[in-house]
C-alpha cells in the first residue's frame, strides 16, 4: 500500500471519527433538552444537565482539541485554572448558604 | 571496534515536551488565562444564585429554543473548524476552504440568532441593567459573543491565507492553532447554555 493511500484510509479515519463525535455532541444536546422538559425533579435534572455538559466539553477537549493525544503538561494547563475557580467555589459556598440561611448579609 | 570506544545507540530517546510546538504551548496558555476569565463569571453566577435564592422569575424569560438551536450551530461549527483542520492536513486546499467559510458562516450565524434573542429581550423590557439576572446574562452571553466575533475574523485571516501560495507547514499550524481558539469558545457555550438557559 502507498503512503499516499495509507495517508488518505488516515484522513478518513479521522474525519468518521470527528463526524461520529458531532453526532454524540448533537445526541447529548438532545438528552440535555429532554431532561429539561421533562417533569424531572430539580436537583437530578440540574445535576443530570451539567454531567452531559462535562460529558460534552470532554469530548470537544480529547477529540476536536486533540488533548488525548497531548503531553501531561497540556493537561495541566487547563486543569489548573479550573480547579482554582472550582476551589474558589467551593470555598465560598458554605460561607455564603449558612449567611443566606441566617438572613445575614442582604 | 577497539575496545573503550563506546558505541551510539541506534534508538535516541527525545524530550516529549520539548516537541511541543511553541505557538501551541501559548495557545493553551491563553485558554488557560480565558478559562480562568469564563470561570470567574460563572462561579460569580452559581454564588449569587446561592446567596439570594435563584433567578427563577427572571430566568424564565430567557428564550431556551434560541439558544438551543445556537449549540446545534456552534457544535456543528466546532466539527467543520476540526475538519478544516483534516483537510489542511491532506493537503486538500479545496476542503480546507470550503469548511473554514462552513465554520465562519456559522459562527456568523449564531451571532445573527443571538442578535435576534436580544433584540427580543429588549422589546420585552431587558437591558443589562434590569437586575442581576440580566447583568449576569448580558454580560457572559456578550463577552461569548465577542470571542466569537474574534473567532470568525481569525478564521477569516486563515481562509484567505489557503487562498495564497503559503506553505502546507504554515497554513495546518495556524489552523490548528485557529481551531483551538473555535473549540473553545464552543466549550464555554456548552457550559453557558445549561447554566442560563436550562437551570
Amino acid at each position: 500500500m502507498s503512503e499516499t493511500t495509507v495517508g488518505a484510509i488516515d484522513t478518513r479515519a479521522e474525519s468518521n471519527l470527528y463526524m461520529m463525535i458531532w453526532a454524540w455532541l448533537v445526541f447529548l444536546l438532545i438528552a440535555g433538552l429532554m431532561i429539561f422538559v421533562l417533569p424531572i425533579p430539580r436537583t437530578a435534572a440540574v445535576i443530570t444537565i451539567f454531567s452531559i455538559a462535562a460529558i460534552k466539553a470532554g469530548l470537544v477537549l480529547r477529540n476536536y482539541m486533540h488533548l488525548k493525544h497531548e503531553h501531561l503538561i497540556l493537561y495541566l494547563t487547563v486543569l489548573v485554572p479550573a480547579l482554582l475557580f472550582l476551589g474558589m467555589a467551593l470555598t465560598l459556598i458554605p460561607d455564603i448558604v449558612y449567611r443566606h440561611a441566617l438572613g445575614l448579609g442582604r | 571496534m577497539s575496545a573503550g570506544v563506546e558505541s551510539i545507540p541506534l534508538v535516541v530517546e527525545t524530550d516529549r515536551l520539548r516537541e511541543i510546538p511553541i505557538g501551541r504551548m501559548a495557545i493553551w496558555w491563553f485558554l488557560a488565562s480565558e478559562i480562568l476569565v469564563f470561570g470567574g463569571l460563572i462561579t460569580a453566577f452559581v454564588l449569587y444564585q446561592f446567596a439570594h435564592g435563584g433567578f427563577a422569575a427572571d430566568a424564565e424569560h430567557v428564550k431556551w429554543r434560541f439558544g438551543a438551536f445556537n449549540t446545534l450551530v456552534l457544535v456543528t461549527s466546532s466539527m467543520t473548524m476540526i475538519m478544516a483542520l483534516a483537510s489542511a492536513r491532506a493537503n486538500d486546499r479545496r476542503r480546507t476552504r470550503m469548511f473554514l467559510l462552513f465554520t465562519i458562516l456559522l459562527g456568523c450565524f449564531f451571532l445573527c440568532v443571538k442578535g435576534l434573542e436580544y433584540r427580543g429581550e429588549f422589546s420585552e423590557g431587558f437591558y443589562p441593567s434590569s437586575g442581576m439576572f440580566w447583568s449576569f446574562y448580558f454580560g457572559m452571553t456578550g463577552l461569548h459573543a465577542l470571542h466569537m466575533l474574534a473567532g470568525i475574523v481569525i478564521n477569516l485571516m486563515l481562509f484567505i491565507a489557503t487562498g495564497r501560495d503559503n506553505t502546507w507547514e504554515f497554513l495546518q499550524r495556524r489552523i490548528e492553532y485557529g481551531g483551538l481558539y473555535w473549540h473553545f469558545v464552543d466549550v464555554v457555550w456548552i457550559f453557558l447554555f445549561p447554566l442560563l438557559y436550562l437551570t
